[in-house]
């Protein structure tokens, strides 16, 4: 033992160890990408399974059909005599209907600005009292009149109304049911949760007239397609990445797979071949509207709260019908209905490959933990390094290693740190506050600056003449707020904490160079990863204009609580800020 | 030989006693929105003499003899289940008096010397409750009971000497699910058994099918003005039947063939294949037989011929068929009529929909609206008070509870008394209990709040109770709120079931003013922080077997020596422990 002892002591003085960690850096960055890559493999995912025995998904007969096809058509003349109405009208004929059924009907005002501009609504929604029921739990069925691409749900709509008339008919509900169909996909939904749960900005919007008891699940209705579909689109991404319970979704694929034959898809993969390839671009699409966290349907506003939801879009060509569509709800309804306690039983924290396999968040989390492991890796190796002294010129040097670390002067590193972490919150500000005209003149801006604040930067701290020990402060304490920061995201949101963690990378490797040449290559290399340029390709790749999605990401973090922004900006922004500074840093010797 | 005599004496006054003792009635009344509400009342008295020597007639002598036993002298119990909608339906049957919160609650006014003498009596009754009517009424414990200061007052005649040792215990099981288990012992406590009469409809499926239903039994004493001092035992069962549901042939709600489907036809796209449906709130035609699931059988033979069984409340323009040998009176006031037939044979009536009286078939409602025309329906006063409550807040840690009150007069001030139990893990926090007042005509208001009862919770030995006097002026708004903070529990205070949450027992609003009505609101499903019990299970496991694989593993290095076989210690060793041996026993022969 006390040889072992010895040795680790040896060990510990061998300069061969301080050469170790960026090697050790790189291994992890590598690793971390890797293990990604691995996880479509089927020794690292697994086949999806229902955990909740109460739910019993496809264990119904459903009825939905037949006559109700008439009323069907019936409602869907009616909505469609709607259209261009406005908002107040629409909700008049729609509350006639829901009255006409026997429900509770109420109404809710919002209004929300963001980007200069200020979205107004009124929502609409029905309340189905179970026949038995003592108003203690309540499942949502939304139909928001337009989808979030603007087009108006022209079945989904009178669908929801059909429903609510046969489901009417049923006594076996234990849970009451609402209907709910709000102007547009993003804010009027949000405003409804939200005052559901009390939690709204009362000036903003109005608070519910009627309420029932806790929401235990909650079904989109996203049908805007003519003809008849093939398959179902679902689609389950939340606000901030957020996931509904994984039985909810295996629920509804069940369902409408195996009981009424209706294929179901994932993200946006209609073609799946559940090959590796498939596999690969599915998570990796998953993993991209999760780590932007952005709604991705009505449901997403009720995720953070705790309820389950997803929405489900028909698409294609193909034999099935609306009836088909709301056979499939009413079988999901049934199982929701099953539900003694609220979904627990499965996986909050998921990456689906297809809508059949998934790695829980043992098996994926250690892809981004690892990733962000490398940046503390280097942290700590600069504060060792900023604590041996200077490397004297001559052949003592390295037969007696000095025992007593050299004094670190911590005051110049830490408020420049500190400083750059703090300016990250202007961009924030200025981009959740400016008009919508004015965001891409100030991207403009941003971007420029962000070329010139590492000189400008580079130069004050020039003045202080610096020696080797505050840029390893720097990038010491710059990484270890950016290792920290990401492995505390990981657990949040793993995709955006990947993300980031991937693209601030290159960070790890930045120091002061002597040579100003390869100092000023290091910094156009950085200029190519900054957030700025990141943003800038995005966009331009998705054929998006900046200022759009400028006005989303405010949008987001105005209405939805959305944090992406502020990940960019206080987190990833000013760690590639310092990189700048120190590539550009000239150590006096 | 003296007994036969003095029943043939006496035989002309049991028939007269007969006559007045035992009452029983079924009151129908339509309601908007294709419902009806069905009451049945059964009403039997018993002279205290009687009933203190045991001497049952028609009074239940299960029920009665633990009443005695429990020293109670007035009792109410009540099973209840779904809401009733006020907004559509009016007032509640007999004024919200007999009505209970959802689930099981008792209240029982006991004669005891001391709180502690209650205690124990109130166990007693609870427990005896709970074998009779096969509820958890035993579950009704400490933490579930209260002792309502204001909220309720008691509705019989007691002696004025008796009152000072009375004492209103008053317990709540909002999470007691009531079914057939409930009614059974409910009808046997009937003279009739539910074998003839108004209660052959009491039929289990159909009762708790219903969208609201209250099932209570009341003893009380009353003394009336002229007479001797009689315990009265009233059962009431107060139900509101879904027409088209109930009328259904099958449970399952298929969709009916097209050609059944009541279609608007007056749409321009009205085809064969598009139907635009009618209102859910067109009357129908519907008959007792139907609603029930079988016709009445006979009446009762015990109660008085003159008292008519069964009154239905529609307005005389509307007719009303019945079977053979039925006679129909309509009572003076124009809203009500009431039935009387022979003692044998099957009752039924039929009410056709209003517009089919002339044509012989349904006109097309071509309006949508929610409009019943007054000789459709007798309306249904307005209650006095709108109550609605609901949590706010979301996560594990805290939350809020909000109620709102209307009072939906033009000219009348409403004064009345809310009533909260709240269980224990509620840690309400009385300093944010605020009402807001909303819509009124601009008047300085007085203050709305004008009295608080507040009697705090003790951790796993009592819940909050908390009592308002409140005021509310005419057409105006409360918004009551208070926060509450949850407790997390002890894990084996979790009950065992499927964890969906804890059911907090309605709110109980009486009014006092202009006059005494009851309200109550639906009972709420708070969700508690519940920590995940498989994990304590698996620390067990995992705990045990890194225990039993370490401990087994370091037990072999400390004991076990691996040696090869030749190097085993063999003769040698053996010598040696004999030589070892032998040494001892010669030291100790040496001793000696």
């Amino acid at each position: 033992m006390s040889r072992l002892i010895s040795s680790v002591f040896f060990l510990r003085r061998d300069p061969r160890l301080l050469k170790l960690p960026p090697y050790l850096s790189l291994l992890c960055i590598i690793a971390g990408i890797a293990w990604l890559f691995l996880l479509p493999l089927n020794d690292y995912s697994r086949r999806t399974y229902i955990s909740e025995n109460a739910l019993l998904p496809g264990q119904v007969h459903t009825y939905f059909g037949g006559s109700d096809q008439n009323v069907f058509r019936a409602y869907k003349h009616e909505v469609h005599a709607l259209i261009g109405k406005n908002n107040s009208e629409i909700n008049d004929h729609l509350e006639n209907h829901f009255k006409s059924i026997g429900l509770k009907v109420g109404r809710q005002n919002f209004t929300y600005a963001s980007s200069g501009q200020t979205y107004t609504g009124e929502n609409i929604y029905a309340i189905l009292q179970a026949p038995r029921g003592d108003a203690t739990e309540a499942i949502v069925l939304v139909a928001a009149w337009e989808n979030d691409k603007g087009e108006l749900n022209r079945h989904g709509v009178p669908l929801a109304l059909t429903l609510a008339r046969y489901f009417k008919r049923w006594s076996l509900w234990s849970k009451d049911i609402i209907i709910v169909i709000p102007p547009d996909s993003k804010t009027g939904i949000q405003a409804w949760v939200d005052a559901y749960h009390d939690a709204h900005d009362a000036s903003r919007v109005s608070s519910l007239p009627v309420k029932s008891g806790a929401l235990q699940g909650a079904i989109a209705i996203d049908y805007t397609q003519e003809h008849r579909f093939r398959s179902i689109h679902v689609v389950y991404d939340g606000i901030n990445g957020q996931l509904p319970n994984l039985d909810l979704i295996n629920s509804i694929v069940s369902i409408s797979g195996g009981q009424m034959g209706i294929p179901c898809a994932i993200q946006e993969m209609r073609k799946h071949t559940d090959k590796y390839e498939d596999r690969l671009r599915t998570m990796l699409r998953g993993m991209l509207n999760q780590g932007l966290g952005y709604a991705s349907g009505p449901h997403s506003s009720f995720i953070p709260y705790h309820v389950d939801a997803v929405t489900l879009q028909p698409f294609g060509e193909g034999w099935q019908d609306e009836m088909a569509m709301g056979r499939v709800v009413e079988g999901s309804f049934r199982s929701l209905n099953n539900l003694l306690e609220h979904l627990h039983q499965s996986f909050f924290f998921y990456l689906l490959m297809n809508k059949d396999r998934f790695v829980s968040i043992g098996t994926y989390l250690p892809s981004a933990m690892v990733l962000a492991a490398n940046f503390t890796i280097m942290a700590i190796f600069f504060w060792v390094k900023s604590g041996s002294p200077a490397p004297q010129d001559g052949p003592d040097s390295k037969s007696s290693p000095t025992t007593t670390p050299a004094e670190r002067h911590l005051f110049l590193p830490l408020v420049l740190v500190a400083m750059c972490q703090f300016l990250g919150a202007i961009p924030l500000f200025v981009f959740n506050h400016l008009t919508a005209t004015m965001l891409s003149p100030a991207f403009v801006v941003v971007a420029a600056l962000n070329c010139a604040l590492p000189f400008l930067i580079s130069h004050i701290l020039a003045s202080y003449k610096p020696s080797v020990q505050p840029f390893q402060l720097i990038k010491c304490f710059s990484l270890l707020l950016l290792g920290m920061f990401l492995s505390a995201l990981a657990t949040l949101n793993f995709s955006l904490s990947f993300l980031v963690g991937l693209l601030a990378a290159p960070l790890t490797f930045m120091q002061p160079c002597s040579n100003p040449v390869m100092g000023h290559t290091l910094f156009g290399v950085l200029q190519l990863i900054s957030p700025t340029t990141v943003l800038y390709s995005a966009s331009a790749y998705f054929h998006i204009d900046i200022g759009s999605v400028l006005k989303e990401a405010a949008f987001g973090w105005n209405i939805w609580g959305m944090y992406t922004p502020m990940v960019l900006w206080c987190v990833w922004w000013p760690a590639w800020l310092l990189s700048s500074v120190l590539v550009l840093g000239r150590p006096v010797q | 030989m003296r007994h036969l005599l003095a029943f043939i004496c006496l035989l002309p006054l049991v028939s007269w006693v007969t006559a007045a003792d035992y009452y029983e009635q079924l009151n129908l009344r339509p309601l908007p929105l294709s419902a009806l509400l069905a009451s049945f009342n059964f009403r039997s008295n018993t002279s205290f003499y009687d009933f203190e020597s045991h001497n049952f007639r028609y009074f239940p002598r299960s029920l009665g003899q633990i009443l005695q036993h429990a020293g109670t002298r007035e009792l109410h119990l009540r099973f209840s289940l779904g809401r009733w909608d006020a907004e559509s339906w009016g007032t509640r049957p007999w004024e919200g008096q007999r009505e209970g919160g959802t689930g099981v609650e008792l209240w029982a006014w006991l004669e005891s010397e001391s709180d502690e003498e209650a205690d124990e009596k109130w166990l007693i009754l609870t427990n005896a409750l709970s074998g009779l009517f096969c509820a958890s009424l035993n579950f009704v414990d400490g933490t579930r009971t209260t002792r309502p200061v204001m909220s309720f007052q008691p509705e019989g005649d007691h002696p004025t000497s008796s009152i000072p040792n009375l004492r209103l215990l008053h317990g709540v099981l909002p999470k007691e699910v009531v079914c057939t288990e409930n009614l059974t012992p409910f009808l046997k406590l009937l003279p009739c058994k539910g074998k003839v009469g108004v209660s052959t409809l009491l039929d289990g499926h159909k009762l708790f099918d219903s969208a609201y239903q209250s099932m209570a039994i009341d003893v009380k004493p009353i003394c009336p003005e002229d007479g001797d001092c009689v315990l009265e035992i009233e059962q009431t069962i107060d139900m509101v039947l879904d027409i088209e549901r109930s009328q259904r042939p099958q449970e399952i709600p298929r969709p009916p063939p097209s050609r059944d489907l009541k279609c608007d036809t007056s749409k321009p796209y009205h085809a064969p294949n598009t139907c635009f449906p009618l209102g859910y709130n067109a009357s129908q035609e519907w008959s007792l037989s139907q609603v029930f699931g079988h016709p009445m059988k006979g009446t009762c033979p015990l109660t008085d011929p003159e008292i008519p069984p069964v009154c239905i409340q529609v307005p005389h323009s509307r007719s009303v068929y019945t079977s053979a040998g039925v006679h129909q009176m309509k009572n003076a006031d124009g809203r009500s009529r009431c039935f009387t037939f022979d003692s044998e044979g099957d009752f039924d009536i039929i009410l056709p929909a209003p517009d089919a009286d002339d044509t012989g078939e349904i006109i097309a409602n071509t309006t949508t609206t929610m409009t019943t025309t007054d000789d459709e329906l007798i309306k249904s006063p307005t209650p006095l008070i709108y109550a609605e409550r609901s949590l706010m807040g979301h996560g594990q840690e805290r939350g809020g509870v909000q109620t709102i009150l209307t009072n939906p007069s033009q000219d009348t001030e409403v004064e009345f008394i809310y009533m909260e139990s709240l269980p224990w893990f509620m840690r309400v926090y009385l300093h944010t209990l605020n009402a807001r007042l909303e819509g009124s005509r601009g008047k300085a208001q007085p203050a709305m709040i004008e009295d608080i009862y507040y009697r705090p919770a003790v951790d796993r030995a009592r819940g909050t109770q908390l009592e308002l006097r409140m005021r509310i002026p005419p057409a105006s708004t409360v918004f009551l709120t208070y926060d509450f903070e949850k407790t997390i529990l002890r894990y084996t205070e979790y009950p065992p079931d499927a964890n969906r949450g804890f059911d907090v027992a309605a709110a109980v609003i009486t009014t006092v003013r202009p006059r005494v009505q009851s309200v109550r609101t639906t009972t709420l499903l708070l969700n508690l922080p519940v920590p995940d019990f498989s994990m304590p299970y698996n620390v067990i496991i995992f705990t045990s077997t890194a225990i039993a694989l370490a401990f087994g593993g370091m037990y072999n290095i400390l004991v076990r020596r691996l040696v090869a076989a030749d190097e085993a210690p063999s003769r040698l060793a053996r010598a040696k422990l004999g030589k070892l041996i032998e040494k001892f026993r010669s030291r100790k022969s040496t001793r000696k």
